[in-house]
């Protein structure tokens, strides 16, 4: 068995990792540069990266657009030749007008996920600018591939597969988290292969299938190459680096917290998400919290009777806030020291090698 | 008859009884569809009239006369 390294948009990378995007204002152009310049491919969050602007509540998407654009182009100043995506949630507000802006970018992909994507392709046209998506079951992947099939005849750049144990919303339902009523990331690899085949085959193409949730290590990683994965999705293991864009105070909630501090948490968005233990978490047990503004963020929040508004309260954490709501995957806890991206991609390569019973180099 | 027709595709996609499915059936709430049953059944619906249902006609769709009607307004 080899590690292959993984080509996108026809670009190479040395080591088959993508840097999941992370919002609000967590992946920005420090983390994806240091990520490009480590030989991983780096997702900028789309999620309200113009948070901190002054003008943001009033014309939040054109402040978003303003940073987007500003970010990615810092970015690739510092890296030229690496693979840069950006994540557009399919749930977030005003879906075309942001994958439209940016299809006009100097990026390589926008990766989809929180809902189906079926309209991606439309956006797409005529740019250089590949499309992917992100779901939770082989047959979300089947239904994508076959929508995008007819109506566009597109196939995905790529396909992400997220499992129970990634941060962010989370594709399954709160019922199905609470009985343990969901397939493992093995078995949505193994499964999503299978359907993968015939258009791969019809279009002639491969459609690198990439595992993620609770990847953190390089075991972790041969687990999923194993399976049949030609890459892994990580994302909570790179907050608590030197080089990520999020606030000290986030990066150490990460540091510190323990296994029975990872806690999920209902989202605005009607999708249970995962979060540190704080004041947030605590106060949501008893009461709602208080809601200041609301930018319409997202097609699937009710606006009203909702435990938290999701934009004010990620966007105030991962600018200082402790008390905000921390956003996490499920393998925090075994985070235990600030460290650079560079030194983590290695051991991470290294182990998996290790696993997989590789030697010498990668290529 | 277009609703005929659509019957036996619910019937089929869904995995539901024929003489369960009504006109005024809800998808979610009768006949037990998820979000994704209901994409797969649109996609399903597209193939067998040969014809195109925008997201934004879709997303409007709740009960099987919503599809009927709809099929029947296209000239079906
Ligand atoms: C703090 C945080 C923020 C995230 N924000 C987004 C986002 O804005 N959009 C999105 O599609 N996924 C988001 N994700 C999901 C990640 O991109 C990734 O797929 C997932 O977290 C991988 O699992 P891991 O964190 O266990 O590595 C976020 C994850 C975390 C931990």
């Amino acid at each position: 068995m080899k590690l292959k390294p993984l080509t996108i948009n026809d670009k190479v990378v040395k080591f088959p990792i993508i840097q999941g995007g992370m919002g609000i204002r967590i992946s920005l152009n420090k983390l994806t540069s240091a990520c490009m310049n480590s030989g991983i491919i780096a997702t900028i969050s789309a999620a309200q990266p113009g948070f901190l602007n002054k003008n943001f509540r009033k014309d939040p998407i054109g402040e978003n657009k303003k940073e987007l654009k500003k970010e990615i182009n810092k970015a690739r100043a510092n890296s030229k030749d690496g693979i840069l995506g950006v994540n557009l949630m399919h749930a977030g507000t005003n879906f075309p007008d942001y994958a439209s802006f940016l299809a006009k970018q100097d990026i390589d992909f926008i990766v989809s996920g929180a809902g189906l994507p079926l309209d991606l392709p439309e956006y797409l046209e005529g740019s250089n600018v590949k499309g992917a998506f992100i779901i939770s079951s082989g047959r979300a992947a089947k239904i994508l591939l076959r929508s995008w099939d007819r109506r566009y005849q597109y196939m995905p750049a790529f396909i992400v597969c997220e499992g129970p144990l990634a941060g962010g919303h989370l594709g399954f339902s709160k019922e199905q988290m609470a009985s343990g009523d969901y397939d493992s990331l093995e078995k949505i690899v193994i499964d999503t292969k299978e359907v993968v085949q015939d258009y791969e085959k019809k279009y002639n193409v491969k459609i690198p299938i990439i595992a993620g949730g609770g990847i953190h290590d390089g075991h972790d990683m041969a687990k999923m190459i194993k399976v049949g994965a030609d890459g892994v999705q990580i994302a909570t293991r790179f907050i608590a680096t030197y080089e990520c864009d999020v606030s000290e105070s986030y990066k150490q909630m990460i540091i510190d917290s323990k296994k029975e501090d990872i806690v999920t948490v209902a989202s605005p968005a009607g999708l249970p998400g995962r979060a540190v233990r704080n004041f947030l978490t605590k106060s949501l047990e008893k009461h709602n919290l208080e809601l200041h503004y609301c930018v319409d963020c997202l097609k699937t929040c009710k606006k009203k009777d909702i435990p938290y508004c999701i934009t004010e309260q990620l966007g105030n954490s991962t600018s200082g806030d402790k008390n905000g709501l921390i956003f996490t995957g499920a393998k925090a806890y075994l985070i235990k020291k600030m460290d650079y991206i560079d030194n983590i991609v290695t051991e991470i390569i290294r182990d998996c090698k290790k696993d997989l019973k590789l030697n010498g180099g990668l290529i | 008859m277009v609703f005929d027709k659509v019957k036996e595709i619910i019937a089929e996609e869904l995995g539901v009884e024929e003489d369960k499915i009504l006109m005024e059936s809800d998808l979610s709430e009768n006949l037990g569809a998820d979000s994704l049953d209901a994409i797969e059944l649109i996609m399903a619906i597209e193939e067998a009239f040969d014809i195109e249902i925008p997201d934004n006609e879709a997303t409007k769709i709740k009960l099987v006369s919503d599809i009927v009607n709809f099929l029947v307004e296209a000239g079906k």
